[in-house]
């Protein structure tokens, strides 16, 4: 089913640019299925927060929907789409970490709290989890999208903003840094055992 | 910090692409592995990450695509009609704008001819009897702007700044 099926005639008619048809129901169904949880895996890791995430995906794909051209840029491929969609994420996380951060604890969501609780935690958990937290924000993206996602240095550009030739050097650096992390993350449970 | 490149660090990244290392490579790579530190990062950050997406990708929870795709219609619908209604407001501004200088300027021109007319009202009470014609002032029909020209003239333009008004508060 069209929008146009819900709009009054008269206002379609009026507005061209909304005529265009939005991508298929079933054809978003399946670019949902496929790129989802990537996209929440990229958003709760780098924000560390799963409720942020779930927001902010959702807000992602509704932008992405809203694009005045979505049916072309998915005609480019699903991986133009994909880095589009991670583009818009990247740029709601940004929006996210410019805005004043939360005075009251009561205003701090539980699930900050509930990682911390000493739960049953993966090994990625326990030693990655603590190890990006202590990482720049902008250094979690990069991060993420060069080693979780596997992103050419060209993509991540695209993604996050930056030029090319930085990213390189920022990813090195990045790597290097959070390497020592790891290693010392790694020697944690070691030293109380 | 400087940054060396390992001649190595292509057919690492490769192989951890591909998911064959450490099993799947070669004895030289992994004894360069064990003594480059640009390769041991390498191999030890992408394990990590690939491990951690591959957990967190199985954790997530996603709702269905179907509630993502009628809100985006929404949404999309909500723009359209906001576009449209822009012209709309545009138009009622304009309009209110020309009352308003139509106002004004019937205001001045009134008050440079002293308002000659409003003399009428001041004889009213020692009339004994209202006849049209004893109301209506002598200047009337011999000044240039005429009374009978210029209530009607003031009641539209009410009326009209009035209907703009309204709608232009509607709308918000």
């Amino acid at each position: 089913m069209f929008y146009e099926s819900i709009l009054p005639d008269s206002l379609a008619g009026d507005a061209p640019e909304v005529a265009e048809p939005l991508m298929e129901n079933d054809a978003f169904a399946g670019f949902y299925e496929r790129s989802a949880r990537s996209l929440w895996a990229y958003l709760a890791r780098v924000s560390g927060d799963a409720a942020l995430a779930d927001d902010l995906m959702q807000e992602s794909y509704l932008r992405f929907l809203c694009l005045r051209q979505p049916v072309a840029l998915f005609a480019e491929g699903e991986v133009a789409a994909r880095r589009y969609l991670f583009r818009i994420a990247t740029n709601l996380l940004r929006d996210h970490w410019r805005r004043p951060r939360p005075a009251s604890i009561e205003e701090i969501p539980e699930e900050f709290f509930a990682a911390d609780a000493g739960t049953a935690q993966s090994d990625s958990q326990e030693i990655l989890g603590p190890a990006l937290a202590r990482m720049r924000p902008r250094e979690r993206q990069l991060l993420w999208l060069a080693y979780a996602e596997g992103y050419t240095h060209r993509e991540i550009a695209a993604v996050t903003g930056l030029a090319s030739v930085s990213i390189r050097l920022l990813l090195f650096r990045a790597r290097r840094k959070i390497a020592g992390l790891i290693r010392e993350q790694a020697a944690k449970p070691r030293r109380k055992s | 910090m400087m940054m060396n490149r390992c001649a190595h660090e292509k057919e690492l990244a490769e192989a951890l692409a591909r998911g064959n290392w450490p099993a799947a490579c070669a004895p030289e790579l992994r004894a360069h592995v064990d003594a480059c530190r640009n390769c041991a990062d390498l191999a030890l950050v992408t394990e990590a990450f690939q491990r951690a997406r591959a957990e967190t990708v199985s954790a997530a929870r996603i709702g269905p695509a179907g509630a993502l795709w009628w809100r985006a219609q929404l949404r999309r619908r909500n723009a359209a009609v906001e576009r449209i209604g822009k012209p709309v407001q545009a138009a009622l501004v304009f309009a209110l704008a020309v009352n308003l200088l139509v106002l004004v300027g019937l205001l001045a021109t009134q008050a440079r001819q002293g308002l000659a007319w409003l003399t009428c009202i001041e004889g009213l009470p020692r009339m004994s009897s209202l006849h049209l014609e004893r109301v209506l002032p002598a200047t009337l029909f011999t000044s240039g702007w005429s009374l009978l020209v210029l209530i009607p003239a003031l009641a539209a333009l009410a009326l009209l700044s009035g209907v703009a008004i309204y709608l232009a508060s509607e709308s918000k």
